[in-house]
């Protein structure tokens, strides 16, 4: 795993020799003490809103009919990771990586296989009517609300099972409504809303409580460009605001913008996880080749993959052509060599760039895949 | 704290009737399929006498209600997990036995609304005096037994919380119910072993009390007793469905089933 020692700079001076002190020893004696309060005054002392320890989650299913075999499915595996409160924390990974089943464990939705979490000081097993009130969730996608009431009386109904007071609610909804941009759509039936729409009044849903930690899993999943930027300004907004925030994605920009710290997940498990910055330099030796190719077939995929000095490739299908973009250090110089294994391909455009947060994701789950078939081929 | 409960079972239950209202299904439950019903069996029952209407309506308005409350407690679930809303009720403060109390609300005033347009129909189509003999206490055992008739129907929804599949059960319990609380026939047909079971099911006992008010038969101290029965039956059937419901929530989050379609 990679990671950054910025936040464990030894300290300076007497004050900040107590501060170190306090908020890296004490929490450590408390943590080994065991009891809820003793823990939940270890995270305070930590500043940290998530506390998440080896947390491990199988699903278990049955196959056949006659014959039932039980399967099982190691969804997410021993993760830890921490998030300060006010921070803006983010976990990165591809379809099926574990980022749901996380949030789903987090927000009290789903018991964990083994291993601990604490939110705000509560164990999300234990701590569960305690806990509730003081989150927030949402899951992308269009599911999730009330398609025949109009997002003002969705919102009144989510305020009334979270018990919020009638006059807090007369002016915290409409502020709400203001907030996330639908104060002017807001007595219209949800079924005639576009998904950004129904994706700000999730937003607006999961603030009515005022939580203190948010969850939000994959928000701007499926959403065109200003939809999306739309619900990003939104999240910009809650950072601002110092709450404390886990988001999910598969978009390497969001994370990039958002995030103070990311989580690459693969598979299950972290990766990495670090600052946008530092993440980046795991493809800092590198440079990036796009090349735009017609007729890409997998045999000119299998022989770039084969080259020696090139790290990593992917391929995105576009409507007329391939993008192949390819890692490697030799950047231009590698060029001709590239081309050359496209023998019987058309290549319409090449551009040799920067790497972006994108390449260093996919280095890192990549890289991950590489090695566990080796460890599997040696074996 | 009471009262944000009641804030919220009230929250459940009108928007479950808004999300009924607004729905075209609504007019043909509410109006078309009792005038159905009514002018099939107004139709047959035009020469067995006057009074006879109202031992049908009852009757029939409870199994009505029975059904409505069942696959309405069950539908109250399923249509949470369909629309993707199970996971975030689970996840607020509010116990899901409330929201699902609350939903029951909506449905039963649906299915009370539906009973009143067949007997108005009765009334003003086939001419028949719907006259309730003793109306304050049919209207106080109709209150009290439609409380106890959704705790009954409560103690069921845990089951559907815990995977979709259990709903295709939902037909069979339909009329067992019927039959055991004598809604279509007395009781005293069925075997001597079934009645015990009857005597713990509370729309027995409604509808018992409700056709001697029709009736003009019930007496001051059948009412008091009979109706605290029902009403204790009733707090059973919530602690129960309470219990099972924590358990079944627990459950749900080990299976992960709440999320499921």
């Amino acid at each position: 795993m990679f990671c950054s020692d910025e936040f464990i700079r030894p300290p300076r001076g007497t004050i900040e020799a107590m501060s170190f002190i306090a908020r890296y020893y004490a929490p450590s004696i408390f943590m080994r003490c065991g009891c809820d309060a003793k823990r939940r005054m270890a995270n305070f002392l930590m500043n940290n809103a998530i506390q998440v320890t080896n947390l491990r989650r199988v699903y278990k299913s049955y196959v056949g009919v006659f014959r039932r075999k039980l399967k099982e499915v190691e969804a997410v595996k021993g993760i830890s990771f921490e998030v300060a409160a006010g921070e803006l924390f983010g976990i990165l990974g591809p379809n099926g990586a574990g980022k749901t089943t996380t949030v789903k464990m987090l927000t009290t939705l789903l018991l964990p296989t083994s291993g601990t979490a604490t939110i705000l000081g509560h164990d999300v097993v234990r701590d569960v009517s305690a806990l509730r009130p003081r989150i927030g969730f949402i899951f992308g996608g269009e599911r999730g609300l009330y398609w025949r009431l109009s997002g003002m009386d969705n919102l009144k109904y989510f305020s009334s099972l979270y018990q919020i007071d009638p006059a807090v609610q007369a002016k915290r909804i409409p502020y709400l409504l203001e907030l996330v941009g639908l104060k002017e759509r807001a007595n219209e039936k949800v079924e005639g809303y576009s998904r950004g729409m129904k994706q700000r009044l999730h937003i607006a849903r999961t603030l009515l409580n005022d939580p203190e930690v948010m969850f939000l899993d994959e928000p701007s999943i499926g959403l065109d460009p200003v939809a999306a930027r739309d619900i990003r300004r939104v999240v910009r907004d809650l950072r601002d605001e110092k709450k404390t925030i886990l988001l999910t994605t598969h978009y390497m920009f969001e994370a990039d913008e958002l995030c103070k710290r990311i989580a690459v997940i693969n598979k299950g498990e972290i990766v990495a996880l670090d600052t946008p910055a530092n993440l980046k330099r795991v493809v800092q030796d590198l440079s990036v080749v796009e090349l735009e190719v017609k007729m890409f077939t997998p045999d000119a995929l299998e022989r770039l993959k084969g080259l020696p000095f090139v790290d990593a490739v992917t391929v995105q299908e576009r409507e007329q052509n391939s993008l192949v973009i390819v890692q490697s250090p030799r950047g231009a110089e590698a060029v001709s060599e590239l081309l050359a294994q496209l023998n019987g391909a058309t290549v319409q455009k090449v551009t040799v760039r920067e790497p972006t947060l994108e390449d260093a994701y996919v280095r890192l789950v990549e890289g991950m895949d590489e090695t566990k078939k080796e460890g599997a081929g040696s074996k | 704290m009471f009262l944000k409960y009641l804030y919220a079972i009230f929250a459940a239950f009108k928007m479950n009737f808004l999300s009924l209202v607004v729905d075209g299904f609504f007019i043909f439950a509410t109006l078309l399929m009792p005038l159905i019903y009514a002018l099939i069996a107004f139709g047959i029952l035009r020469d067995k006498g006057a009074h006879y209407g109202i031992f049908v309506a009852v009757g029939s308005g409870l199994a009505g209600l029975w059904t409505t409350l069942l696959f309405g407690s069950g539908n109250a679930i399923t249509g949470e997990r369909w629309s993707g809303t199970l996971e975030l009720i689970a996840a607020t403060p509010t116990p899901m036995w409330m929201i699902v109390f609350g939903k029951s609300l909506g449905v039963i005033l649906q299915s009370l609304l539906s009973m009143v347009a067949s007997y108005l129909l009765g009334w003003l189509v086939f001419g028949y005096p719907l006259g309730i003999a003793q109306p304050l206490e049919f209207f106080l055992v109709l209150f009290i037994g439609l409380l106890s008739f959704i705790a009954f129907g409560l103690m069921l929804a845990p089951l559907f919380l815990l995977n979709p599949q259990v709903q295709q059960f939902q037909n069979a319990l339909e009329y067992p119910v019927y039959i055991l609380c004598g809604f279509l026939f007395p009781i005293a047909l069925l075997p001597f072993w079934t009645t015990p079971l009857s005597y713990i099911l509370s729309p027995y006992w409604t509808a018992r009390l409700l056709q001697a008010a029709a009736g003009g038969t019930l007496a001051w101290e059948q009412l008091v007793n009979e109706s605290i029965y029902i009403l204790a039956l009733g707090g059973v059937y919530i602690l129960i469905a309470s219990v099972l419901f924590r358990i079944v929530l627990k459950k749900a989050r080990v299976d992960a089933t709440l999320g499921l379609q």
